[in-house]
């Protein structure tokens, strides 16, 4: 029953997917100003969206672990999978957004890269939580989970940072997409439409990948505590 | 089509499949994690048992 509803999730999700693309590609019209170059949007914003959406699922996770650690094992672990799977999805999406920026940039501004807020930041909070999955790739000990829970913690405090860069400072990047003001926002309908149908198969897909890294972490944790069993029963 | 209208087109069509084949490529190394743990795992449980 369960791998039935994982399958038929993964169906709609794919489903999802392939109607946003063609939402984004035949039905949402050309920008006046960016013409197709702009269809690049509806795949930087979404993930952008998403990955700070798992970024402030990592922080949970994390703050989780501080609070069980020492008095709720399970729900410990628990919580260091979910901090764990939401850095590394997270990272997965941050890439998408800091690829295909340029990509945007290079057709919108005539360049590839410049260090303002709004892109600095991004980059910023990418190296964070690339620095953190390398601490639990690399490092050793019984320190490790405490160290990339604090980590994970102040990696999640550059988000806000993020979203609120291009409010605080001039940035060459555009208003934000939502509560920029009267000038921002996405006033034509089919591009509306296009864009929220890609937020949504975006989220979907991330809640997938995020639902079976956690998964995999999961049973990591259930092998390396039964290791542990039997090496204290040997 | 002029010379600003093909670019655009390939810097979108750059854009759709680089965002695929690194969503895509994460999916496949989280089946590779996966089926290894799967691997390494089962010899012990039999042991055990």
């Amino acid at each position: 029953m369960k791998k039935l509803a994982i399958s038929l999730y993964a169906v709609v999700t794919v489903a999802l997917l392939g109607w946003a693309w063609y939402q984004a590609i035949y039905v949402a019209p050309d920008e006046q100003t960016m013409h197709e170059a702009q269809r690049i949007f509806y795949y930087h914003v979404p993930s952008a969206m998403v990955a700070f959406l798992f970024f402030a699922i990592s922080l949970a996770g994390s703050v989780g672990y501080l609070a069980f650690r020492r008095n709720r094992a399970e729900w410990a672990q628990i919580s260091d999978a979910w901090a764990l799977a939401g850095a590394e999805v997270g990272v997965v999406f941050c890439t998408v957004v800091l690829i295909t920026g340029p990509l945007w940039g290079r057709r919108a501004w005539g360049i590839w890269w410049t260090w303002d807020a709004r892109l600095t930041t991004t980059l910023v909070l990418w190296l964070i939580y690339v620095s953190y999955l390398l601490l639990r790739r690399f490092a050793a000990g019984p320190q490790v989970q405490t160290l990339a829970a604090v980590l994970g913690i102040f990696g999640a405090l550059d988000v806000p940072i993020v979203y609120m860069s291009n409010r605080w400072w001039r940035t060459q990047h555009p208003a934000p997409v939502f509560g920029g003001g009267s000038d921002s926002g996405v006033k034509d309908p089919a591009m509306l439409a296009a864009f929220g149908w890609n937020v949504l198969a975006w989220l979907a897909w991330g809640l997938l990948i995020l639902a079976l890294r956690y998964h995999v972490e999961r049973h990591h944790q259930k092998i390396a505590a039964q290791d542990a069993q039997d090496a204290l029963d040997a | 089509m002029d010379q600003r209208a093909i670019l655009d087109h390939q810097f979108v069509i750059a854009a759709y499949a680089i965002t695929w084949a690194i969503q895509l490529g994460y999916l496949a190394w989280l089946g590779l994690k996966w089926r290894a743990q799967q691997r390494n795992a089962r010899p012990k449980g039999r042991a055990t048992r």
